[in-house]
């Protein structure tokens, strides 16, 4: 698969308490037809994602934010997937010759639910079960972990201070501030072991990209960059009823990465890519990655860290952008927005965060109890 | 006759210092210590919580309570639920202090008639006493389960009921009331246990020497001593000062008490009159009652208003479906998860496909293990214990548990309140029937699990 990265709009992340998600919408879609140098009439189909149906639902939810009607628009809702989700969508489409020129875009409005954490999710927890928020769902994973392979705190802080310095650096970030290892581990716990900073945000935010096939990118004089894969699995929304699950590994971005690195013919990442964006929705979770991204063995994503492997001078620089602990999580957005970040990164214009000679990278979504990833890749043309 | 085969008693694992409710009500203290529910424990939880220990079949489950948490509703069906029977009888007895007593007599009569092999009676309270009234220090919470049938420990030689609707405390809408406590004593309590007393007797041909123990449930202690005075007997531990009175529960503690070792005794309760029971132990029967009172932990006043509700707010999200429940009473309520025949998996919930091979409709279901190990867990401070909104204060412990016998399920690990000490991978829990949590008017049950007491 080949699919040209034509344009991409991305708002600044953050409390945006006076925008409704339509305002960041407009925002974001304008600034990626810009980026293309196209009009809106000239998208002929558009994915558009939202998780929480307090953000919108249908193809509503994008027709009368631009007041573009009488096209082709789903909304695509895939837990914390739902951005990387739009995008596979709308690759498919216009590479199957189905449609010249998509759109896919992501928008959520998290601080309309009020600041403190995300609603409970209706639909995962049934009678009899209790709920567990969303860092309470990770937080196991890192239990679990510290039991297992003797990691600490003190290697999950090492996350947040990478990504924040990354992030101190992007101007769209919603947090723009480093901090020390010192201030992670003192920070009031919401989960234990998972303290404040090792927590994604809660921001508002909407994010877009302009896909087309590279013939016509190269007709209408784009610069583009190339998504050449992208891996998608459903895993069981309830992992902690399935007896196999390790929560040391999830089992969803074990096989969506194989599935991109399949597409793409990658068979080893660490030499055939330079960088790579995961979903660091918590410190846990980003160490997990490493493992399940085949970066490094089952136990040793704690070491990659320690290294400094993944700091943004490092061997394989992990989120450059700042990730999800500096922009926050806007849910449907952020899928978006990695994708963007990508093609800056392979087309050198990440100004200030630039990642050495980075010509082909990765990003992953993780959602749900672990249960949705979706992971592609994006290359210099 | 019949006889009392089992006994089992459940006291909650906290204690509430009297001198605590002393402190912040300024009421004179009594001494000594009650047993506080836990914030998801009331009667039936804690009935099935007493009962479950009892092995064996069950064909009638008689349950006796003033403080059924429905009006309309019938307790027993959900304890009887929990417990898994197969088509029992159910019934409840409530409204008074004598409904437990009540119960065992019925009990006596329907296995006696022949029609009923074996009979639970379970008694529980947990009566909502106004914070600062004078009954604050008085009642306890607790339940004790007891199995009746043709042959056991101790025989039922006989019994005497008697009725006599005043004095005696009351609770018209919600608060527990008397009229006058030396009234109460003397010509309700006193007169009426001795008249059911001196009728048993004479029905039995039988003087009060001829009994080793007299027990009898009473509105306070002093009650209790004074009336053993007055007969000339030696009054009987009355678990005052470390339980303190469980409601129509009592006279089931006081019978537990005495089941340990062998002896002729008569067991009284009073309310709205008396019934007096003759029970002959002829072999002692072992009770967990010393484990559940060696195994306590002590509360604050405030924590144990907010374990009544009276503090914090309370929010559940809303998921009240009925239909849902009812669908899933196999699973959530008896427990029961699925073994699959294809791979063997055991999990939980029952499902039409297996979660590790996905066979479809090739399952047999079966009932999982009370036990079992901590896999993972998390301390949430994000939601609250009940799956409430988080306060900050009282974190919401789950655990992914790996059953004994198979099956992973994940829990909410109760009875911790602010003490999280021994939550970790590994720990040994066990499962608890608890309230999950409380919406839209209705009480929705379920299991969670607790560290091993």
């Amino acid at each position: 698969m080949e699919v040209a990265i034509i344009g991409c709009g991305v708002t600044k992340f953050g409390h945006h308490w006076d925008k409704d998600h339509d305002d960041l919408l407009v925002e974001a879609v304008y600034e990626a037809l810009n980026d293309a140098n196209l009009e809106l009439k000239d998208i002929e189909a558009v994915w558009c994602g939202t998780f929480y149906p307090f953000t919108g639902i249908s193809g509503n939810v994008f027709s009368d934010s631009l007041k573009f009607f009488g096209k082709p628009i789903s909304r695509v809702e895939n837990y914390c997937t739902t951005g990387m989700d739009n995008v596979r969508n709308a690759c498919f489409a216009v590479a199957s010759g189905a449609y010249d020129i998509v759109m896919a875009a992501g928008v959520e409005k998290l601080m309309d639910a009020g600041s403190r954490g995300i609603p409970p999710i209706e639909g995962i927890f049934s009678i009899g079960m209790p709920v567990v928020s969303a860092p309470g769902m990770f937080a196991m994973a890192a239990n679990r972990a510290f039991k297992e392979w003797g990691w600490k705190r003190e290697d999950l802080a090492l996350v947040a201070v990478k990504n924040h310095y990354n992030g101190a650096r992007h101007p769209k970030a919603h947090f723009r501030r480093e901090v020390t290892v010192e201030e992670v581990l003192k920070a009031p716990i919401v989960a234990y072991p998972l303290g404040v900073y090792d927590c994604s945000a809660v921001s508002d935010g909407a994010a877009a990209v302009v896909l087309t096939r590279p013939e016509i990118a190269k007709k209408l004089g784009c610069e583009y960059a190339v998504i050449k894969a992208i891996g998608m699995a459903v895993e069981t929304m309830h992992p902690w009823h399935r007896p196999s699950e390790s929560f040391l590994s999830f089992p969803a971005t074990v096989k969506a990465a194989k599935m991109a690195y399949k597409m793409a013919g990658i068979e080893d990442p660490r030499k055939q890519l330079d960088f790579g964006i995961v979903h660091d929705c918590f410190t846990i979770t980003e160490l997990i990655n490493y493992q399940d991204m085949q970066l490094c063995k089952m136990g040793e994503g704690a070491k990659l860290i320690r290294e400094g492997v993944t700091a943004i001078d490092g061997d394989f620089p992990i989120n450059p952008d700042g990730g999800l602990k500096s922009f926050g999580h806007p849910i449907a957005a952020s899928g978006v927005r990695m994708i963007a970040e990508l093609a800056k990164q392979v087309l050198g214009k990440a100004e200030g965060l630039q990642v050495k000679d980075a010509e082909a990278g990765f990003a992953h979504n993780l959602g749900g109890p672990y249960s949705v990833a979706s992971v592609a890749i994006v290359t210099k043309p | 006759m019949a006889s009392i085969s089992d006994c089992s008693v459940y006291l909650p694992v906290w204690k509430l210092k009297r001198e605590e409710i002393a402190k912040a009500t300024g009421l004179p203290s009594m001494g000594g210590e009650k047993s506080v529910a836990h914030w998801d424990e009331d009667s039936i939880t804690m009935a099935v919580e007493a009962a479950r220990m009892l092995k064996g079949e069950f064909d009638a489950l008689l349950f006796a309570s003033t403080s059924s948490p429905f009006k309309i509703k019938q307790s027993a069906s959900f304890i009887a639920s929990a417990l898994d029977l197969d088509n029992a009888f159910t019934m409840d007895f409530s409204n008074s202090f004598r409904a437990s007593t009540n119960a065992l007599i019925t009990a006596n009569e329907l296995v006696d008639s022949g029609k009923f092999k074996r009979v639970l009676v379970v008694a529980a309270d947990c009566i909502p006493i106004k914070p600062g009234s004078l009954y604050e220090q008085i009642y306890g919470d607790g339940a004790v389960a007891i199995a009746v049938e043709k042959e056991g420990a101790a025989k039922i030689i006989g019994y005497n009921s008697s009725y006599q609707p005043l004095p005696g405390a009351w609770m018209l809408k919600d608060e527990l009331i008397s009229f006058d406590a030396r009234l109460d004593a003397i010509f309700g309590y006193a007169s009426s246990i001795q008249r059911s007393a001196m009728s048993l007797l004479g029905k039995l041909g039988m003087s009060p020497m001829d009994f080793d123990r007299i027990v009898a449930s009473a509105p306070d202690p002093k009650s209790y001593e004074s009336l053993l005075k007055a007969v000339g007997a030696k009054p009987q531990e009355f678990f005052f000062k470390n339980v303190g009175i469980l409601g129509t529960a009592h006279p089931m503690l006081l019978l537990a008490s005495q089941l340990d070792r062998t002896g002729r005794i008569l067991l009284g309760s009073y309310g709205e009159g008396a019934d007096v029971i003759a029970i002959e132990i002829n072999e002692p029967v072992q009770t967990n009652l010393g484990r559940m009172l060696e195994s306590r932990k002590e509360i604050s006043y405030g924590e144990y208003l907010y374990n009544k509700g009276l503090t914090a707010n309370r929010d559940a999200p809303d998921r009240p479906s009925i239909a849902k429940l009812w669908r899933e009473e196999k699973s959530v309520i008896r427990f029961y998860g699925m073994k699959c025949r294809r791979c063997g998996t055991i999990s939980y919930p029952i499902s039409r496909c297996c979660v590790e091979c996905g066979a479809k409709d090739y399952f047999e279901e079966i009932k999982l293990g009370y036990r079992g190990k901590i896999y993972t867990f998390t301390i949430d401070y994000l939601v609250s214990p009940g799956n409430y909104i988080g306060d900050g204060a009282h974190p919401h412990c789950v655990a992914v548990v790996d059953l004994d016998g198979g099956g992973r399920v994940l829990f909410e690990v109760t009875d911790t309140l602010t003490d999280l000490k021994g939550i970790e991978c590994d720990a040994e829990v066990e499962r608890t029937f608890r309230l999950l949590f409380e919406k839209n008017n209705f009480r929705y049950y379920g299991w969670k699990v607790r560290l091993l007491r």
